[in-house]
Parts: structure tokens; sequence; C-alpha cells
């Protein structure tokens, strides 16, 4: 009885973390572009002006992020300016919630059929190194191996606490930014 | 509770064995098709494949309506366009498509022309575009190896923008694949041993990727049974029926199985091999499949290991201790492919290839590290990892 009572919370704090988390990361993107040089050197593949979107189906949560040149992206929001060129479309948002909520690898959700990709499978695989880059740089080690499926060898402790400072104050800049608009 | 899940999905009516063409007029008749078109390539037609097909539906008192016997090696949209026009014109009203992995993929892109309607097939290209079931498919392959006949994928080249297109759904999938000994009897030796060996990729890629379950881990054990037990003796003696039908189901099998659990590193070299330097897809699978399986090793050992007994049979398995079985999985396939070579030269490195260059092997990594299939490799897989394999693989 208690648990049918509380179910509609349930769903809806699942609701509200999903979309904060597509917020975080979408800002996230932008950051870690603007410090990470992998990140940028996988980015300028994509072609200039190329949107990404992450979404949950059918109409949920969703962030958009576009290469704007160089290795650089900018967050949308929630809103494309045009039709994206990308979209990693989340089958349900309990799935969403399972990655987002890093019980679930990005790439095993993947494997799982949890997610679709509606574009070009190769910017997919790309785009999905840069958010393993991300998550990397972000999340504490014991977290992100849960994330990522191998957490990178070569980042060590004082790269990763100097960009995750880099990129959390950029988020919080943004943040503040988007407020006061 | 764990968080494994998996799916699984293959509606294709399976007709395999001795006979198996005369089942065609039925099942089409089955599905209320009166006026089916053939489409082929030039070698098929050559090599008389099409009259046992032909024979088969006559003798029913079932015409085919007109065959279409020049899909190139690398099918285009234009090509899919005119096939699409000549159906029409001749008010057809199902597809046989009888052939290697070309003629298969040109028959589920001209299937959704002639279904959806229109004549630019790009319009349709991505995953999940199709909502609706299109019309009567049949599939009567004439290699032991794609699994073509049991994936809902197609792959054709847009000649003016110089792009491959992608297609994915699973109304692509034949209604029935239809698997006949007598459609592999005359395969040359090389080619025999190159598509078994791309089964046996898909099915050992299938079983230690990512994505396995144990639906398709059914399917790639049983395929990598038959392809181990039959392969050398058809190789050793070609018109061997039995054998080749082993094959011809280890392939359908292996198809089943990657189709639902996918492949992962020697997939994403051997696609841009295929690319870079123009080698047949089932030698890039043998010849990379030992390098990427040793690099993958310790994330894979466990399932590789047991890959042993459907490699080698029950006695070297139990002779060989738990903690050797991966290391033996590959040495078997090793020795598999050095059989091969000294049967039919099937090249085991690079450079025993002769068409490629040490200078074309970064542009190699740097192009598979881009490919879909690595996503579900279980490793993941750097520049310089890609690099390594290469060189190993190399000479």
């Amino acid at each position: 009885m208690l648990a049918k009572r509380i179910q509609p919370m349930v769903f809806q704090a699942r609701r509200l973390y999903v979309e904060l988390m597509f917020q975080v990361m979408g800002r996230a993107l932008q950051a870690v572009s603007e410090v990470d040089e992998k990140v940028q050197n996988e980015a300028r593949a994509l072609p200039d002006g190329f949107l990404f979107e992450m979404m949950v189906m059918p109409a949920g949560s969703k962030l958009i992020v576009e290469h704007t040149g160089q290795g650089r992206f900018r967050y949308h929001g929630d809103k494309a300016p045009r039709p994206v060129d990308l979209s990693i479309q989340f089958k349900h948002i309990a799935h969403a919630f399972l990655v987002l909520s890093f019980q679930e690898k990005t790439s095993v959700a993947f494997a799982n059929d949890r997610m679709l990709v509606d574009g070009d499978i190769s910017y997919a695989v790309r785009m999905t190194r840069v958010l393993n880059r991300l998550e990397s740089f972000i999340l504490p080690k014991l977290v992100a191996k849960r994330a990522v499926k191998e957490y990178p060898a070569d980042l060590h402790l004082p790269e990763k606490l100097i960009s995750a400072a880099r990129i959390y104050l950029k988020v919080a800049t943004n943040f503040v930014e988007t407020v006061r608009a | 509770m764990t968080n494994k899940y998996y799916e699984f999905f293959c509606p294709v009516k399976v007709i395999a064995g001795k006979a198996a063409l005369e089942h065609i007029p039925y099942e089409l008749t089955g599905m209320a098709a009166k006026r089916p078109m053939i489409v082929t390539d030039k070698g098929v037609r050559a090599a008389g494949l099409l009259e046992p097909v032909i024979a088969a539906c006559e003798e029913s008192g079932l015409e085919i309506t007109t065959i279409y016997d020049d899909v190139p090696p690398d099918s285009s949209t234009t090509v899919v366009r005119d096939i699409a026009g000549i159906y029409r014109q001749e008010k057809c009203d199902s597809i046989i498509a009888v052939g290697g992995g070309s003629a298969i993929d040109t028959g589920k892109a001209v299937n959704i022309l002639v279904s959806e309607g229109g004549d630019d097939i790009a319009k349709y290209s991505g995953a999940g575009v199709l909502k609706h079931p299109l019309k009567p498919f049949f599939v009567v392959p004439t290699t032991a190896g794609t699994g073509s006949e049991v994936t809902s994928v197609a792959v054709i080249t847009d000649e003016a923008k110089g792009v491959k297109l992608p297609f994915t759904s699973s109304f692509l999938l034949p209604n029935a694949a239809i698997i006949d000994p007598r459609m592999t009897l005359t395969l040359p030796p090389h080619i025999t041993a190159a598509t078994a060996m791309d089964a046996m990729t898909h099915a050992t890629e299938a079983f230690t990727c990512m994505a396995k379950n144990p639906l398709s881990d059914a399917y790639a054990t049983a395929a990598i049974k038959k392809i181990s037990q039959s392969l050398l003796q058809v190789m050793d003696n070609p018109k061997d029926s039995d054998g080749r039908l082993e094959l011809a189901q280890a392939s359908t099998m292996a198809g089943i199985a990657f189709s639902n659990s996918m492949v992962g590193l020697v997939h994403a070299l051997g696609h841009s091999t295929g690319a870079i330097c123009h080698l047949p897809h089932g030698l890039c699978m043998s010849l990379y499949l030992p390098y990427a399986l040793e690099y993958n090793l310790e994330t894979i050992r466990e399932p590789l290991g047991e890959l042993l007994l459907y490699l080698e049979g029950p006695e070297v398995f139990a002779a060989t201790p738990a903690s050797r079985r991966a290391e033996a999985s590959i040495s078997a396939i090793r020795k598999l492919r050095d059989a091969l070579y000294k049967r039919c030269q099937l090249p085991r490195t690079l450079k025993e290839t002769g068409k490629v260059t040490e200078a074309q092997l970064d542009h190699i990594a740097e192009m598979a590290l881009d490919d879909g299939s690595i996503m579900f490799n279980p490793k993941e897989v750097t520049l310089e990892d890609a690099r390594a394999v290469l060189r190993r693989a190399w000479a």
C-alpha cells in the first residue's frame, strides 16, 4: 500500500534526476571541450555545426550540444536550433536512470539495447568516447569505473583533480548565467 | 538482482537440407505470391546456380517473372532503383535473392523501395525508419559465411555522395532462408575457406563480446562446432554435400548469433582494412581473429576457454587445464588457419596478403576506432592498442 502511494513520487524524483543530469552533462560537455585536448581532438572530426542530442523516448528530457568548430562544444539546453545530426535515444526513462546513476556503463547500455542511435554510427562511437572521457574526469575514480568500460590508465590524480575543478567551475558559472538570463 | 538484460529476435523461417529449394514454390504460394523476381549476380548465373532454383519453381507451376543478374560486388543506390523499376514494370509481387552478401543486401533494399514506394532509397537509410512489413522476401545464400540471410541490416553505396548507407530494421529480415547444399557445392577452395572463417569469427565474437546472451551463445557454440568438424573435410573433398550443408547451417547459426549479440575488434579492423585495402571481408576476419582474441584475452578468458570444447572436442577440452583453455582456443584457431594456408594459401598475416603496406596500418587503426563494432568489444581499444594489434598481424 505504502509502496503504491510513494511510487508517483519515486517516478517524479527519477524524472527530475535525469533532467538535472542532462543539464549537468550538457554544460560539462561544453566545459570539457574547453579544457581537455583529447576531447578537442575527438570533436575536431565532427563537422562544424554538428548537433548532438541525447534524449529519453518518446519525448522526455534531452540535452543538445553543438560542435562549433576546433573541437569546441556549445550546450543548447533541450532546444535544437535545427534538426539534429546524431541522436542517442534511451528507450525508457528507467534506462536513462540506470546509466546516469552509474548503475550501468554506457557501453553496456548499448550492448543491452537500452539505447538507439539515429545518425552516423561512427560519430556515435566518437561521442561515446567523449562522454567516457568526461565521466573519467568529473566522477570519483570508484564511481567512474562503474560508468566507463575502462578507466584511462594515463589519467593520474593531479590532472584529474585540476581538470575536474575547472570543469565544475565552468558548469557552475554556466548555471548561474542561465539563471540570470 | 543482476542488471543483466538481453534481447533476441529471429523470425526467419530456416528451410535447410536436401531438396530445400523445392520448398520455395510452397512457401511463396503460402504468402499469396505468384510473380517472383530473382535478384542475383553474373557469377551466380555463370556457375549455373540459378537453374535448380528456376527448375524447382517451374516444376510446381510457378513462373519466375523476371531475373536481374547484374548486381555488382558493391551494390549502389542506382542499381537498387533500376531493379525496383523492373520489379514494378513486370508487376512482380515478391523477391528471391540468390547470392552472397551483395545480392542479399540489394534484395533487401529493393524490397524497401517496392514496398514503401518512391525511387530514393537514401531516404529510408538509418535505424527504425521502416514501420510496416515489406513484400514477401526469400534468400538463397550461395556462400557459407556472411549470415546476411538472418540479419536485419543492409548496406548500399550512394555513388553520388560517395558514402555507404546503412539500413536497419527487423522488417528487412527475409520471410525464409533456404539453405541447400547444392548452392555451395561449387564454391572455390579459397572462398570456402574465407567465408567459413567469416562465420567462425561471427560466432567467436558473438560468444566473447559485450552483448553475448544465453540464446546467441547456443547458436554460436553450435556454429563453431560445425565449422571445426567440417571445414577441413570440405576443403579436402569439395563435393562433400553433407559437409557443405554443415558449413551453410553453421553460417546461418553464426549469423543469428552475431545479429543478436554483435561483434567486436576483429570486425572493426576488418571493416577498415576492407575499405582501405579492398581485401575480401572473410579473409580479413580469418587474418585478425587470433590477434584480436589475444588482445582481449584477459577480459574474455572464461568464455574463450569454454570455446575449446567446440573447437577441439571433449578429449582435448578435458585434457587441458582450465587455466590454459583460453590460450588453447587461440592455438586451435591458429592451427585451423595454418591448415587452410596449406590447402589454399589463405593469408594469415597482412604481409602474406601482398595487398597491404605497412604505411597503411595507421590509417586502418584510425578508421577502426570509429567503427560501430568497436563499441561492443569487451576491452576499450585505444589508437595505440589498435596499432599494436595491427603490428602483430603484420607478419
